[in-house]
């Protein structure tokens, strides 16, 4: 039970804690009229009208319009206390959180007299709450991207999003420790004012969704945009410390510039590449490595950049800094394992010419002492009959196959002892009209049209000539005879980064793709006449060469085959 | 008229030599593996030695090396089914290095030109 003397002196009460700042009061009637309040209810409500004397209804301006949901009403109806949370835009367009609590004050007989509302201001809390979130939800879509150019444009996406962090650009710059520099990556957001607008207009009404918004801008990177063009041409030595971005990387500090054009310590040159005056600049730091700097800047919608801002900027640095070393610890993962993969291939075929090897060795042995005694009797036949012509010719035939199978028996031998490269500088384009001289007059018997579309600007390589030449030879080969009834072989040569490649197609039969998968296992084949070791030999050699053979065929389509050649052999 | 040893472990082979190396006009004395051609060279004191390397008891290799070692001046050809034991270096100790083959002619070739060099070696001595 309340004390009488609180009860009967509410006024005196109500008066003394009229000035405390923490909270709007307002004291209403039976009908939810206003019938006193303390300052700071117009404070928080940023009122400019004294509330006393109108009703709840018009102050509040909230909850009264749905009388089913009127907590005021309720604790009428109720006689218990309630709570709400409402949202009041103010007239800066300053977007405010309140709660009320309307608690009922009661007569000696329990009726209702009056209505205390308590209004408290919670926008702090509910933008913590807020940016909290908004971390919790971009850490998430950061963590599920490992590949890493689409992490990056995330994690600038959501530094520049207005459901993200907000700023109105972002650049991102990544450190080279070989190169001892800092350069310029990626950037994102608009390139002027008009593209600014339309940007904003078209992602308001479009995405209302972080997610929906990364998805979109994705597959619409423009690495062509000024703003991206101008960011990649940005590089700065590590030792120009005198540089915003250079002294962020080796501070290890946020950097918030509120006045650049007029800052003499800060790098002219920098800013105009900016073009804003106020930025900030936030290390991505890892482990006590740092990975980069994200600038951003609001230039368009000339937005103060507040220490709140800047806090949640470098909070989230921190996450993309780890999602970053981990989609660059994923790639690293990655390239071990096609590495390994290979090297695992490569073993498995040596394995398996190693075996080859044995075996050919063994049978040729083992087929060539019978075959010498069928063969050289054969020949004293030959050489003894002299009235007997069906004998001569039968034994003559006998010598003819012996002399097939021996010569057979020596390309196998020499397949299982492919003798080391000798390697010289050479050109390709040249080794390849050589081969090509060699075989001019067979194409041209089988109708076969030669498109030649070299690079001119193809690099010498280090190889060895004789069996490079031996490799062309097998493959041109090939693709002729995939084309009994005449067609097209293009020979094409390029360079591409480590290696030189030359592609060798044939509009021919093509393979399907078991042929493919097996076309250079030793002994495969499927001519009438092929040994198959060619492609085996050739294989062998480029593997020697360390390089390797790709092929693309489609059956009644034809094939290509590519020859890649590594360049750095130059080096040696 | 010459004796060439024909080292061979292959009984068809032996008969196909035979029959070759006596239309040329050479005595042909046979061992079938490394140790009888040691004793066949002490023994016959042949003009030339037709060596198989793969063979039982005592291969090819071997045998050479230990004849030669008694016998300097014996020419020795290496008739072998094998084309790889032409990278191991004792076998450079052979006059010739031939891979078998059904037809005799380089065997035969061979054959007469080393024993036209032995006997002109042979005929510097004397004088």
């Amino acid at each position: 039970m309340l004390p009488d003397i609180i009860k009967f002196r509410l006024e005196d009460i109500i008066n003394n804690i009229s000035d405390v700042e923490i909270a709007g009061l307002a004291l209403l009637d039976h009908n939810l009229n206003i019938l006193w309040a303390n300052r700071t209810l117009s404070s928080v409500l940023k009122l400019n009208y004294d509330p006393v004397g109108r009703s709840c209804r018009d102050v509040f301006n909230c909850e009264c319009k749905d009388k089913n949901n009127c907590t005021t009403l309720k604790v009428l109806s109720s006689g218990n206390k309630q709570h709400s949370e409402i949202q009041v835009n103010t007239d800066k367009d300053i977007r405010k959180y309140l709660q009320n609590t309307t608690i009922p004050i009661k007569d000696e007989k329990g009726s209702i007299t009056h209505l205390l509302k308590i209004t408290t201001d919670i926008t702090l809390k509910e933008e913590k709450i807020h940016q909290y979130d908004l971390l919790t939800n971009l850490v998430v879509l950061m963590q599920g991207t490992l590949q890493i150019d689409r992490l990056l444009h995330l994690i600038l996406t959501c530094v520049t999003a207005g459901t993200g962090l907000g700023f109105n650009r972002a650049r991102l710059f990544l450190l080279d420790s070989g190169r001892h520099t800092v350069y310029g990556k990626m950037a994102v957001g608009p390139s002027d004012i008009t593209e600014a607008n339309k940007i904003w207009n078209e992602i308001t009404n479009k995405y209302e969704k972080l997610e929906d918004l990364i998805k979109a801008s994705e597959n619409n990177y423009r690495y062509d945009s000024p703003l991206h063009m101008i960011t990649r041409l940005m590089a700065y030595s590590l030792d120009d410390e005198n540089e915003v971005i250079v002294s962020c990387i080796r501070k290890k500090k946020v950097i918030v510039e509120r006045n650049a054009f007029n800052n003499p310590n800060i790098n002219k040159n920098f800013v105009n590449m900016i073009g804003a005056t106020e930025f900030v600049c936030v290390p991505l730091i890892v482990r006590d490595k740092v990975l980069g700097v994200i600038c951003a800047d609001n230039i368009y919608s000339k937005k103060p950049i507040t220490d709140e801002m800047v806090m949640l900027l470098s909070t989230f640095a921190n996450h993309a800094a780890l999602a970053i070393e981990n989609a660059e610890a994923y790639k690293s993962l990655e390239k071990k394992i096609v590495q390994l993969k290979e090297a695992q291939e490569r073993l498995v075929r040596s394995e398996k010419l190693a075996v080859v090897g044995n075996m050919a060795s063994y049978i040729a042995h083992e087929i060539r002492n019978p075959l010498v005694t069928i063969g050289g009797f054969a020949r004293s036949i030959v050489r003894e009959v002299k009235d007997n012509k069906a004998i001569e010719n039968s034994a003559k035939i006998i010598i003819d196959e012996v002399n097939r199978l021996e010569k057979i028996l020596a390309i196998v031998m020499d397949f299982s002892r492919v003798a080391k490269p000798v390697k010289v500088k050479s050109q390709v384009n040249d080794i390849l009209d050589n081969t090509i001289s060699l075989m001019e007059a067979y194409f041209k018997n089988l109708k076969i049209d030669l498109v030649k579309k070299y690079d001119v600007m193809m690099p010498d390589i280090v190889i060895d000539q004789d069996q490079i030449r031996q490799v062309f030879l097998n493959m041109l080969k090939n693709a002729a005879e995939s084309m009994p009834n005449g067609g097209k072989l293009i020979i094409e040569t390029t360079s591409e980064d480590e290696y030189i490649k030359i592609n060798i197609t044939d509009t021919g039969e093509g393979m399907d793709e078991d042929t493919v998968e097996n076309i250079f296992t030793p002994f495969y084949t499927r001519k009438k006449e092929g040994t198959g070791i060619g492609l085996a030999v050739s294989q062998k050699i480029v593997d020697d060469h360390e390089g390797f053979i790709k092929v693309k065929s489609e059956l009644n389509l034809g094939t290509t085959f590519s020859i890649f050649l590594p360049i750095q052999n130059c080096m040696c | 008229m010459d004796t060439i040893l024909l080292v061979e472990d292959d009984k068809n082979q032996i008969l196909l030599y035979e029959q070759e190396l006596a239309i040329e006009g050479y005595k042909v004395v046979t061992a079938c593996n490394g140790i009888e051609a040691i004793e066949h060279a002490r023994n016959y004191n042949p003009d030339l030695i037709i060596m198989d390397i793969n063979m039982p008891r005592m291969d090819g290799i071997e045998s050479m090396c230990r004849i030669l070692s008694e016998q300097r001046n014996i020419p020795i050809i290496i008739n072998t089914a094998y084309s790889n034991y032409q990278n191991n270096f004792m076998t450079w100790s052979a006059d010739a290095y031939i891979i078998k083959s059904s037809d005799l002619k380089e065997l035969k070739d061979k054959i007469k030109e080393l024993l036209i060099k032995k006997k002109r070696k042979g005929d510097d001595k004397t004088v």
